[in-house]
């Protein structure tokens, strides 16, 4: 890098792997130009948690595709136009007033790419991965998501091929709302299943 | 409506939002690795998967992203000599 001059500070030792790394497959021609740069973009600005927020409200609005959403969550996603990496099979859990579901992928960090965007930080962390399977009401009270006793929790691990979204419970006072204000009370907390509404 | 806490083992976000790379190099090799994914394996990403299983395992408390590095360059190794034409 040093022929580049406006670019002082040395490389960190997982810099220059990742750097390697890049050299090596451009050379392998498996890296179109504008690959990354393009990627990037898309998670970073595109691809998030407000797709997933549509297709809630959209569920919570619509009795019908709430049933095709629980049926075959990959086709009724589908339907609003989200798919792709990470979401060939999303089966859908729904919350409701006896159960309460989570998600989490126990060995890395699968995660419902189309509807969630890339996982948060805490997701791929290893407390979060083990302590959501051993103990995870403890855990679940620790993030701001205390439950009662009598209702059930489900855990679903993530590391086989499907990939799950929790469909939380639509908020009591929220009738006369609209499928784009429904989808706007919809976080990523709530769908992952750390956080009700 | 209940409002998600931070937990300071975990490092919560607070916002429904949040950045999914802290540094660049993070972002380069996360599109790397989709583009091993799509341009040598065919989309499939269960080779990928399976090496980000084994360099999580093998080093359970390391940065995340080193583990998609550590996962990326055995993928890599593991590479046929020559690229398709």
């Amino acid at each position: 890098m040093s022929e580049k001059g406006h670019h002082p500070a040395p490389l960190s030792p997982v810099e220059q792997r990742v750097a390697a790394l890049e050299a090596l497959l451009t050379e392998r021609g498996l890296v179109p130009e504008g690959f990354i740069e393009e990627i990037t973009r898309r998670y970073e600005s595109e691809i998030g948690p407000l797709n997933g927020a549509k297709v809630v409200a959209r569920a919570w609005a619509d009795p019908e595709y709430k049933e095709r959403l629980l049926t075959d969550g990959t086709a009724a996603i589908a339907e609003l136009g989200f798919g792709g990496p990470e979401g060939d099979h999303m089966v859908v859990v729904e919350n409701t007033p006896a159960v309460h579901n989570v998600i989490v992928c126990t060995l890395c960090s699968c995660y419902p790419w189309p509807v969630l965007g890339l996982p948060p930080s805490w997701y791929k962390d290893p407390p979060y991965r083990a302590r959501m399977v051993r103990e995870p009401r403890a855990l679940l009270a620790e993030m701001g998501c205390p439950l009662p006793g009598e209702v059930e929790i489900r855990v679903w691990d993530s590391s086989a091929e499907v990939r799950y979204l929790v469909l939380p419970q639509r908020p009591p006072g929220t009738e006369g709302m609209t499928e784009a204000e429904l989808a706007g009370l919809v976080t990523r907390d709530s769908m992952i299943g750390v956080a009700r509404l | 409506m209940s409002t998600p806490l931070s937990l300071s083992d975990l490092d919560l976000p607070r916002r429904n939002g949040e950045l999914v790379f802290d540094a660049p190099w993070q972002s380069t090799v996360f599109g790397l690795a989709a583009a091993v994914t799509d341009n040598a394996f065919g989309g499939d990403r269960e080779p990928f998967r399976q090496q980000l299983i084994k360099a999580i395992a093998a080093e359970p408390g390391r940065p995340y992203w080193e583990s998609w590095t550590a996962a990326l360059e055995a993928l890599v190794a593991a590479l046929p000599e020559q690229p398709a034409p």
